[in-house]
């Protein structure tokens, strides 16, 4: 699977006051207790404001696939779906988030959809049952995929209460998501989120 | 427990019972065996099919699904359905099941959203199928779930968009009707029934046509592994039965579908097997007990006749068993015949034996007494007389003796034959020896007894000419009658007896009737017989002496001891009367013996020269013990034995020299002298006289009494005297009576003499007087 982290942590850690930053390390586990690579995490702060959308966001319908499968977004951003293959896409989502229909479309043809609310979008293909990916909406700075050991690692936390969603489409929740309180120390975070 | 074993009287039975036991149990066996078996694969095929339409069923089971998923995924994946689910729209997903429904031939399909919202059913269905797709195990779109006691099989179709965003579920509902359409895909007539727990956790069916049953909930419980077929006891009756588990979302068997197949049903197919097996093991049966019976007739029952055979051979019937085969029983059959037949042969000779003589072939004593009888009872009845002569061989002995037995059996033989061919009309025996008794009866001319008689003597008078020897015989014939001389068989054959005895003593060769004198004359013998043994016991004998004067010394030189019996009632008996019955019963030996001791105890009273002289009888002294017993009377009385002198006849020497002359030489070196007495009446005295040195010789007063007168008588006296002279005998006149002889005895030398002339006998006492006056008496 390719990933491209895309890490807003710069930023974010720029904004927060320096003093309070503390390291956050979440390892993802599935059921098995084996480590779930993929998953995005999202830690959300009380008083920590969504990061403006910054660049050009895209997902590609490439060698009828969506490059990449996962791409997290502020919310209020922009994102491209570029048509890479000869064959033409139709691509949709019906999640609550953003449901968008980009009726058949062919190369070249740039379709944008903005996404206005936090939350999963998941992206289909009314051509290919086979096609899959999702667009993961977020309103907090401190959000990533695990790394293939399930990892993942965040800066700039702020100290206090956080509330951390763990998503994965083999997580067997409402929405695929696990909701978690919990806790930032001075000196950082580090725990486990075992999936059900 | 015990077992008495059943006893048999016959064989046939016997064998009979056993065979048919034997076979029936073996053809008992073999049917069980073979119903097991039949029964066995009966039971493995009806399995083996009960298996195969489970399988089939596991397969519908998977197709159903998949023909439902199928239908499901047709709508599921409809861009316009899953727009409509995904924004909720409910109308628009109740119209689409609407539809799905129609297509997919089910009563009851929904969606279920991520959010456990269904649409498209209400009520305890919806409830159960709300959460069924979150607690469903991955990979699974299959469960069935209980609801108020109805088994639903829901399959589960997800609606992806791309991710899953709810679920077409069918909920198919497991009723008769659903399994109706199982039953009839089957080849067999299966039945097929839904089952779940009940509140106490029994498994129960759906239809409430199976009550709890433990077997039931064992087969359940066992098929959650594996898929067994058992055996199950329903109320319905018995079924070969296999279980389907049912699981429910979570896993576990929430419902199950009994497949069972009626034993009844099942086995109706080996059914005609069965009952031909029975059959033919009953036919086999059948000709078991049959053949079983036949064969135990046919070993058996020449053995039962054989049995009943040998039984009446017991009680003494000659039976002979029919030969039916040539095998051991046949054989046996001809060994009972063959040794019946020697039985019964050898019976015959023994009962020949028992009445017949061996030699002559005729009726023995045993059988005379018989027909004697028998004779006497018919005369008793009609009065016929009865006639027995007892017939004796005149000197068979002297046959015997000389020309040896063999000759004298041949002898017997021909007479016997001669009889029989003399009196055809007479019962001819032998009683032993050389006596024969002819029985007559039966009406016989009155003087047939008599001219039978006769013409037997007559007829053995002539030489008889056998084995080479032609010998000279003779017989007397002794006759007695019935009634007139007795009218038992005793009498008349003792009657017959004395009548021979008579015959004998009138010279032989002759015949003689009974008479009653006879009869007397014997019972006399018989009397002195007795009185005799009570005389010796009572002292009833007396001894007389008569003196023997020696001529040389004038004077008496011996006396000779003279017996005398004194009869309580009868007196005086001669010896003449009584010696012959004491020789005849061997009492002779007894009353010598007295006589002996007497004599010598009388001696010894008397002056030294005079010797006491006893006369002895050849059976006495024939007896071994007579010189023991001389010996005794001598030590006794303390006589010397020279003073004995022992008188013997020549009949002494009848029965031979050798041991006579012996016993002479043993007495002689005892001492005792021996004389030989009456002299001259024998054939051959003087033969003896050169056999034995006898110390004197009696003349014999047939000599003494003439000598006087006849010059002849003289002359033999003379004769004598002279060879005694000079032989070195003393020499002993008998019976002189008067002078004249005693001077002519005198005259001839003779040493001495006795007779009346002197004395005659005197009793001890007198005896005594006579020797003390003796000196005067001569002297005078």
């Amino acid at each position: 699977m390719t990933v491209r982290l895309f890490l807003l942590a710069a930023t974010s850690v720029f904004y927060a006051s320096a003093a309070f930053a503390a390291p956050v390390t979440i390892d993802v586990r599935g059921p098995d207790g084996k480590p779930i690579a993929g998953a995005v995490v999202a830690v959300e702060a009380p008083g920590v404001a969504t990061p403006p959308p910054r660049g050009a966001y895209s997902v590609e319908q490439r060698n009828i696939q969506f490059q990449p499968h996962v791409l997290i977004v502020p919310v209020g951003a922009s994102v491209a779906f570029p048509n890479r293959d000869k064959v033409r896409h139709h691509v949709y989502s019906f999640s609550k988030p953003k449901k968008f229909d980009l009726k058949l479309y062919g190369r070249e043809e740039a379709r944008t959809v903005t996404f206005d609310k936090p939350g999963v979008v998941a992206l289909g293909c009314n051509i290919h049952d086979s096609m899959s990916g999702f667009v993961f909406v977020v309103s907090t700075p401190f959000a990533a995929q695990t790394n293939t050991t399930g990892r993942v690692a965040l800066q700039g936390v702020p100290a206090g209460a956080v509330t951390v969603r763990v998503w994965h489409p083999s997580i067997r929740a409402p929405g695929n998501t696990l909701v978690q309180a919990l806790r930032v120390a001075p000196n950082g975070l580090s725990t486990t989120v075992n999936a059900r | 427990m015990a077992f008495s074993r059943p006893r048999f009287r016959s064989l046939r039975t016997k064998l009979a019972v056993l065979y048919a036991g034997l076979f029936a149990l073996a053809l008992v066996a073999i049917v069980a065996v073979t119903q097991v078996i039949v029964r066995h694969n009966a039971r493995e095929s009806v399995m083996a099919e009960l298996a195969a339409s489970g399988t089939v069923y596991d397969r519908l089971w998977a197709l159903r699904q998949q023909s439902l998923a199928g239908a499901a995924d047709v709508l599921a994946r409809d861009f316009g359905f899953r727009s409509a689910v995904a924004s909720g729209d409910a109308a628009t997903i109740e119209s689409a099941l609407v539809s799905l429904r129609a297509r997919a031939r089910v009563r009851d399909a929904m969606v279920v959203d991520l959010e456990g919202q269904v649409i498209g059913a209400a009520g305890p269905l919806a409830t159960a199928v709300s959460q069924l797709p979150f607690t469903l195990s991955a990979g699974r779109h299959d469960a069935v779930v209980v609801v108020d006691g109805q088994v639903y099989r829901v399959v589960l179709s997800p609606i992806l968009a791309p991710t899953e965003i709810g679920w077409v579920v069918f909920a198919l509902r497991l009723d008769s009707a659903e399994m109706r359409g199982l039953q009839k895909l089957s080849s067999i007539p299966l039945i097929a029934t839904i089952l779940h727990p009940d509140e106490a956790g029994h498994w129960v069916a759906a239809d409430r046509s199976i009550a709890p049953d433990r077997g039931l909930d064992q087969l359940v419980a066992e098929s959650s592994n594996a898929r067994p077929l058992t055996t199950l006891s329903l109320p319905t009756g018995r079924a070969f039965a296999l279980a389907k588990p049912l699981r429910g979302a979570d896993g576990k068997v929430t419902a199950a579908m009994l497949i069972r197949y009626p034993t009844h049903l099942a086995l109706a197919p080996y059914r005609p097997i069965s009952v031909g097996i029975v059959i033919a093991g009953l036919l086999g049966l059948i000709a078991v007990v049959l053949g079983s019976g036949r064969l135990a007739r046919g070993i058996a029952g020449p053995i039962a006749a054989l049995d009943a055979a040998a039984q009446s051979l017991e009680e003494g019937t000659r039976a002979e068993v029919s030969i039916e085969s040539g095998d051991e029983i046949g054989r046996l059959a001809e060994s009972f015949n063959r040794m019946s037949a020697g039985i019964v042969e050898r019976e015959h000779r023994i009962t020949h034996l028992a009445f017949h003589d061996s030699l002559t072939g005729l009726p023995n004593r045993v059988s005379l007494r018989q027909a004697l009888d028998q004779a006497l009872a018919r005369s008793a009845h009609n009065g016929d007389p009865i006639a027995v002569l007892c017939l004796d061989l005149d000197g068979f002995k002297g046959v015997n003796d000389t020309l040896g037995h063999p000759v004298g059996d041949a002898l017997l033989k021909l007479i016997g034959l001669t009889l029989t061919t003399l009196a055809p009309d007479a019962f001819v025996s032998r009683l032993g020896g050389d006596e024969f008794a002819i029985l007559l009866s039966g009406g016989f001319d009155v003087d047939r007894p008599r001219a039978l008689a006769q013409s037997i003597v007559d007829s053995l008078t002539e030489p008889v000419q056998t084995e080479g020897h032609l010998i000279a015989t003779g017989t007397s014939v002794g006759i007695a009658l019935s009634p007139g001389d007795g009218r038992d068989a005793d009498q008349l054959l003792k009657n017959a007896d004395l009548a021979l005895y008579r015959a004998k003593q009138d010279g032989r060769g002759v015949f003689r009737f009974f008479e009653p004198a006879l009869d007397e004359a014997a019972r006399r013998r018989r009397q002195i017989e007795l009185d005799l043994r009570q005389a010796l016991k009572c002292g009833q004998f007396e001894l007389n002496f008569q003196p023997i004067v020696d001529l040389k010394r004038d004077r008496v030189g011996c006396f000779e001891a003279l017996l005398r019996w004194h009869h309580p009632t009868r007196g005086l008996v001669s010896p003449v009367e009584f010696i012959p019955v004491a020789e005849e019963t061997g009492l002779i030996v007894s009353i010598g013996e007295w006589v002996l001791h007497e004599a010598c105890r009388a001696a010894t009273a008397w002056p030294e020269h005079i010797r006491i002289a006893v006369n002895v009888s050849p059976l006495q002294f024939r007896n071994s013990g007579f010189q023991a017993i001389v010996l005794q009377a001598l030590t006794r009385s303390g006589l010397a034995p020279q003073r004995l002198e022992v008188e013997i006849t020549e009949s002494v020497f009848l029965d031979g020299e050798e041991n006579v002359v012996a016993l002479l030489h043993r007495l002689r070196a005892m001492g005792v002298r021996v004389a030989l007495d009456d002299f001259g009446t024998g054939y051959s005295s003087l033969s003896y006289l050169r056999s034995f040195p006898f110390d004197k010789i009696k003349i014999d007063r047939s000599f003494v009494t003439p000598v006087a007168s006849d010059h002849s008588a003289a002359a033999i006296v003379r004769a004598i005297v002279d060879l005694a002279t000079a032989l070195h005998m003393e020499t002993t006149a008998e019976g002189v009576e008067d002078a004249e002889q005693l001077s002519e005895l005198r005259g001839q030398g003779c040493s001495s003499i006795q007779g009346y002339w002197f004395s005659r006998p005197l009793d001890a006492a007198a005896a005594g007087a006579y020797i003390a006056a003796e000196g005067v008496t001569l002297a005078a």
